[in-house]
């Protein structure tokens, strides 16, 4: 096995996980020393995250302690039994892991318009980048406006039919329109573009020009 | 004055508004418990932010009332797909697909409707009946009672979701660390906000819980394709299912009560109880037992214990504060979020909404039971829809739900960090509920250890001692032996195998 393929296998998003959970934590105990946090503002969070800190480093170095501090931490337990617990090589279930999601994601391929043009991505990758394109898009220009082409531009994506796509995305801008209107939420005002003076045109006067066109 | 309450409860529980919301709740729970990868968690988490411009009590009632409805909605997907819409189906599956299979979906429906509706009314009776019982035991705790009562909470989640105790501990405490940013409980000053005005407030947990329940429930979606690959046609008789349960009276009171017991437990739940309750038909039924090829008892047992735990669960949510399962988690998030306290307060001088609540849950029964048996010819419709239009909506209205409740940006943006973090600890077996747990305990937790602390002159054997507070004593003893007993049993065992 070559070096890099030794260390893609070390690096599991668990341990991505875990080494992220030791810098949090390292932080949250830190910070009220540095900041000179009052006690009744540094105690817990200091407890808890040294409870963090010490749980994600014996998870992370599991497979080289000593025997029973090892059993502790890897062994699944049961308040009923002790008998049928056993200890997981950390490296072992990674490699199952591996093994274990890569049919899966062959079984579930969907018929993207990505695909159609040979350019394929993960349907999860897809949707988290979508989701926090959204987000951003959202932030900047206000949900209102960004809402309808975010499900429009999901689902024609994954071929929807257009007319249910249209529909969908018709819904959801009109949930964040009602959301918008009783709650009063600055829906239509982004941070970076105002187009909120288009709402009176778009949304209320929308009646009006089906009025005037019926 | 528990009687006063109480009618004061069913005037509350009995008003055309509260019974809209019930109806709503419910037809929503059942639409929602039937969407496999949907469930009562996450529909609850993305309607729990709407609730805000209502009552404390047309929330709370919403809120149990899509719960009870997505135990029974769970089941319809399950006995015609085979895909249950929520964990506790998963033991419908058994029997009630080979049923749907055998020609007979609608029978094994309407044992579903009557068999999680019976005994959800009973349950609820049961409830009401044992709330005075109840109120004797929460107003004996204290503040180191509670402090202890929320780490006990962490350590039976870890344990009774039967993985490695370090992961559990490890995502108990993360949701405490993470419940402290903002501006500290005790004293104005703000922490590890790094000079973001918009994480003054903290991180709200109701966006944690959309985070952890709907945004990471959506990143499982995407994998998946359309619910139902095939039409599925609905044959049998909805009559034959009714009198199938009452033929069988001692498998629906023996796992009612199973279902009960169970979702008692702080960690279990429906998953726990429904296994527990088919596995215990199955042990009674050896002679004639036709289990995993579409017996009715596999149908009753789960479907039996299912509502019944919805009731079990809620006394500790609402007594201590500790949820059993996801569902009850966003639940008590809900109660919190409505400046209720679980306790003291909702034992007390708010027991009148307690009342209400078990009220609704026992109206919710009879509701469910109308409702489903009403809705078995269409049920198969709900199982078609193409999850390609269910995620960009969830989406949608999960950060419109975060945004909405402090119209703050780092909440939506909590949802997205902690979407992604909860798929992760999932698939590598760490519970998002000890999480979640953690978060939404967080601060009642610091406030009651911070409050042990003043009362003891900052002495920690306050939480240890047998003498001056037993009750913290026993608790503590219940934490070591939950955390260590297993490891203790098991060097025990093998001290004395070798001699």
């Amino acid at each position: 096995m070559s070096n890099s393929e030794s260390i893609k296998r070390k690096v599991t998003p668990e341990r991505i996980m875990l080494v992220t959970f030791l810098v949090v934590s390292a932080v949250f105990i830190i910070e009220p020393v540095i900041e000179s946090y009052p006690d009744d503002a540094r105690v817990f969070p200091q407890l808890t995250a040294a409870a963090v800190f010490i749980g994600s480093l014996l998870l992370l170095l599991q497979n080289y302690l000593p025997g029973p501090v090892r059993r502790f931490v890897a062994e699944s337990v049961s308040i009923t039994s002790s008998e049928d617990s056993e200890v997981v090589d950390q490296t072992e279930t990674d490699q199952e892991q591996l093994e274990d999601t890569e049919p899966e994601a062959e079984e579930y391929k969907k018929d993207t318009l990505g695909a159609k043009y040979g350019f394929e991505v993960d349907e999860t990758i897809f949707m988290v980048s979508t989701a926090v394109l959204y987000f951003v898009a959202g932030w900047a220009a206000g949900f209102l406006f960004v809402t309808p082409l975010y499900i429009a531009g999901y689902t024609l994506w994954f071929r929807v039919n257009p007319v249910v796509s249209v529909g969908l995305a018709v819904a959801g801008t009109a949930v964040i329109y009602l959301f918008m209107t009783y709650l009063v939420l600055p829906f239509d005002q982004g941070h970076l573009f105002d187009f909120s003076p288009l709402v009176p045109m778009l949304f209320d006067g929308a009646p009006i020009l089906l009025r005037g066109g019926l | 004055m528990a009687v006063d309450a109480f009618f004061e409860g069913l005037s509350i529980a009995t008003t055309p508004e509260m019974i809209m919301w019930l109806a709503l709740g419910l037809l929503l729970g059942i639409v929602l418990g039937a969407l496999p990868g949907i469930g009562s968690p996450v529909g609850m988490a993305i309607v729990l932010p709407l609730t805000l411009p209502l009552d404390a009590t047309a929330a709370i009632i919403l809120l149990v009332a899509i719960y009870s409805g997505a135990m029974f909605g769970g089941s319809i997907a399950a006995i015609l797909i085979n895909a249950p819409g929520t964990e506790s189906a998963a033991a419908t599956t058994l029997d009630g697909y080979p049923m749907s299979q055998n020609g007979l979906a609608k029978n094994a429906l309407a044992i579903a409707t009557t068999a999680s509706a019976l005994n959800g009314f009973l349950a609820a009776i049961a409830l009401i009946l044992l709330s005075p019982i109840l109120i004797e035991v929460v107003l004996a705790f204290g503040s180191p009672e509670y402090f202890l009562l929320a780490i006990l909470g962490i350590s039976l989640i870890t344990i009774v979701t039967q993985g490695s105790i370090v992961k559990g501990l490890v995502a108990g405490a993360l949701g405490f660390m993470i419940s402290t940013i903002g501006t500290a409980i005790l004293s104005p000053r703000p922490r590890y906000t790094f000079g973001q005005f918009g994480l003054y407030e903290g991180i709200d947990f109701v966006a944690a819980l959309i985070g952890m329940f709907a945004f990471a429930e959506m990143m499982k979606l995407a994998a998946r394709k359309k619910i139902s690959e095939g039409d599925v046609e609905i044959a049998g008789s909805v009559r034959d299912g009714i009198t199938t349960v009452f033929k069988y009276p001692v498998t629906t009171l023996k796992s009612g009560l199973i279902g009960m017991g169970i979702g008692m437990v702080p960690g279990s739940g429906a998953t726990t109880s429904t296994f527990v309750a088919y596995a215990e038909e199955a042990r009674s039924s050896t002679k004639d037992g036709r289990f995993g090829d579409g017996d009715p008892r596999g149908v009753i047992a789960p479907e039996a214990a299912n509502n019944p735990t919805v009731s079990g669960s809620l006394i500790p949510t609402l007594s201590f504060g500790i949820p059993g399962s996801g569902s009850t988690a966003v639940l008590l998030g809900g109660i919190l979020m409505h400046g209720l306290q679980p306790g003291p307060v909702l034992f007390g001088e708010q027991l009148q909404i307690t009342y209400a609540l078990f009220i609704s849950l026992f109206l919710g029964n009879i509701l469910i039971l109308l409702v489903g048996l009403t809705l078995i010819p269409y049920a198969s419709k709900i199982t078609e829809l193409d999850t390609t239009l269910i995620i960009p909506m969830v989406i949608v209205l999960s950060y419109a739900g975060a945004y909405t409740l402090n119209q703050n940006w780092w909440d939506v943006g909590a949802v997205i960090a902690l979407g992604i973090l909860g798929f992760y600890m999932v698939r590598n077996n760490y519970s998002i509920i000890a999480f979640v747990l953690g978060i939404v305990l967080g601060p009642i937790a610091e406030e009651n250890f911070f409050r042990s602390l003043q009362i003891s002159g900052g002495d920690y054997t306050i939480f240890i001692d047998p003498i001056n507070q037993p009750l913290s004593f026993l608790l503590s003893v219940a934490i070591f032996l939950i955390l260590f007993g297993p490891f203790l049993k098991g060097r025990v065992e093998r001290t004395l195998g070798r001699n």
